[in-house]
């Protein structure tokens, strides 16, 4: 770590920054679409929930704090690792190569060069919002323990989702186009993520919990504090989010390390 | 006739053009089968084992989430058809030919939608009535009267997308407003939570607006929940959406126009 690591990281931020609001209009606009599209699942499972009042044993306010476990994961994760989502396109128009030829690490200019704070203050904002709605309302009482919990849960899930496109940003080292399996596996999973992973299929249950670990990122933490009767896993699972976050990071970044050592430029 | 010939080239081509990416059209129709699955899955917890809610049934519902996402996979609309020309400049050149621009948009939407209708609509759907099932239509009439009465629902959403186009004229940037529209569209139209379900309040809103004789109308159609006066309201209701959209899309149209500015060649 050099000792102008945190000044450089600042100067991305502060051209990020100006580059997205030199449009102000445009840029509260897109703040405000960003945040009522990801709102749309949420305004649907509120009109539903008016219907049917309970899903699977859930109601409305824990079902909201299981989405905001998913939005606030990814607010912060956007933050960092934009550049890594977007990494396909970066490798495909040369961009790579421009930061292979500067003196400083790979993954510190992808992470700070790019940040769709967007995105960001789109989901966080939701997932804030979410969170102050339905964490009183659900009953979770709030000791020194719970929020050390939640702290290590929240960065956990945020490590997890990390790890997924840290190793789709590898495998765009082999394969260029990656955008097809980022669709299968990261965005249809999430589609699931927002509701509790035991109402669907098994077959489903499984990709969530050992493939695309999303029930790590909110369906277990959200047990360990709510105690739902569903639970029907062992129920270690509930401590496991920061260590399944670690080791995925861990694996991916290994992956990653193996992997840029073959890149060829994809041209021009 | 002779005069409709280029419209249908374009809409050949559109059709054709898009047989080329297999992969990604596989991915799309695999996205429609999950959707559907994912609501399905949803409202049989819902449901609880319970056969019927309000006397709509859960084969009901599916059926609501079957043919609304597979309409929502036929009913293609290229919201940046237009910002897309107007920000490159390729409308000065696009004005000078001698068709109707907002033909040629309409002939390659058709052309994209057609194909969709044979390759996506048909095995997403095939594949969500063999694992999940989907009510009968009430009667072969009623089935006919489907299909018009979807012809129309597209309409509506054809000319939602036209109108919202128009304001690319004056903004630099249409994605928010797009993204805005298509969030009404979805929460609204009954495609993700059927309208059936919608607090009372709610209903009385979605009356006064277009949205509800996208995919709803048809369905209700469909599944024989209409006596004829109300299909026969129903689509002039359609009809009287398509209309003033239109309108209000060929006002700005005119007005756009006359302070057009392209940058550049």
């Amino acid at each position: 770590m050099k000792n102008d690591t945190i000044y450089l990281a600042g100067v991305y931020t502060r051209t990020i920054m100006k580059s997205w609001f030199q449009y102000k209009v445009d840029a509260v606009l897109r703040s405000l679409a960003v945040f009522l599209r990801e709102a749309t699942g949420i305004i649907v499972i509120y009109f539903t929930l008016l219907k049917f009042e309970s899903l699977n044993g859930w109601d409305i306010h824990e079902l909201l704090f299981l989405f905001s476990l998913l939005f606030l994961t990814y607010g912060i994760l956007i933050i960092f690792f934009t550049g890594l989502r977007d990494f396909g396109r970066t490798v495909r128009n040369g961009g790579f190569d421009r930061f292979i030829l500067r003196p400083r690490g790979l993954l510190f200019q992808l992470i700070f060069s790019n940040a769709d704070w967007f995105a960001a203050i789109g989901h966080g904002s939701l997932g804030i919002v979410l969170f102050v709605i339905s964490a009183g309302n659900a009953g979770i009482t709030w000791s020194p323990g719970t929020i050390i919990y939640y702290t290590a849960a929240l960065i956990g899930g945020v490590m997890i989702q990390g790890a997924i496109f840290l190793l789709l940003a590898s495998l765009n080292i082999y394969l260029l186009e990656t955008n097809s399996l980022k669709e299968l596996f990261y965005w249809n999973m999430r589609k699931f993520a927002g509701y509790p992973v035991s109402i669907f299929h098994k077959a489903i249950q499984f990709c969530m919990i050992y493939i695309v670990p999303f029930a790590f990122v909110n369906y277990f933490p959200a047990q360990y504090l709510l105690r739902k009767e569903d639970m029907a896993y062992p129920s270690i699972y509930m401590y496991l989010t920061p260590v399944v976050g670690v080791v995925m990071y861990l694996a991916a970044y290994g992956f990653w390390r193996y992997s840029i050592r073959y890149y060829n430029s994809s041209g021009n | 006739m002779t005069k409709l010939y280029p419209y249908l080239a374009f809409v050949k081509k559109s059709f054709l053009g898009l047989s080329a990416y297999r992969f990604n059209h596989f991915m799309g129709i695999l996205n429609t089968i999950l959707r559907i699955f994912i609501f399905w899955e949803i409202y049989r917890a819902l449901y609880g084992g319970r056969t019927e809610v309000d006397g709509i049934t859960i084969t009901m519902v599916a059926t609501n989430f079957i043919l609304s996402m597979g309409l929502d996979s036929v009913f293609f609309v290229n919201d940046y058809y237009l910002p897309d020309r107007i920000q490159n400049g390729s409308i000065a050149t696009e004005l000078l030919l001698p068709v109707s621009i907002h033909g040629r948009m309409l002939a390659d939407n058709l052309g994209h939608a057609l194909f969709q209708l044979l390759f996506h609509f048909v095995p997403a759907v095939a594949v969500s009535v063999l694992f999940i099932g989907i009510a009968a239509p009430a009667d072969f009439s009623m089935l006919l009267l489907f299909l018009l009465s979807a012809l129309f629902g597209y309409g509506v959403l054809w000319t939602i997308s036209f109108a919202a186009q128009m304001l690319s004229f004056w903004l630099i940037n249409v994605w928010s407003i797009m993204t805005i529209k298509n969030v009404f569209i979805n929460v609204l139209s009954g495609s993700m939570i059927p309208l059936w379900f919608m607090p009372d309040w709610m209903r009385g809103v979605i009356r006064f607006t277009p949205f509800s004789s996208i995919y709803f109308t048809p369905l209700q159609i469909y599944l024989g929940q209409l006596s004829f006066s109300e299909i026969l309201h129903g689509f002039l209701i359609q009809f009287f959406w398509i209309v003033i959209l239109l309108s209000i899309g060929m006002f700005l149209w005119k007005k756009g126009q006359k302070k057009l500015v392209v940058q550049g060649g």
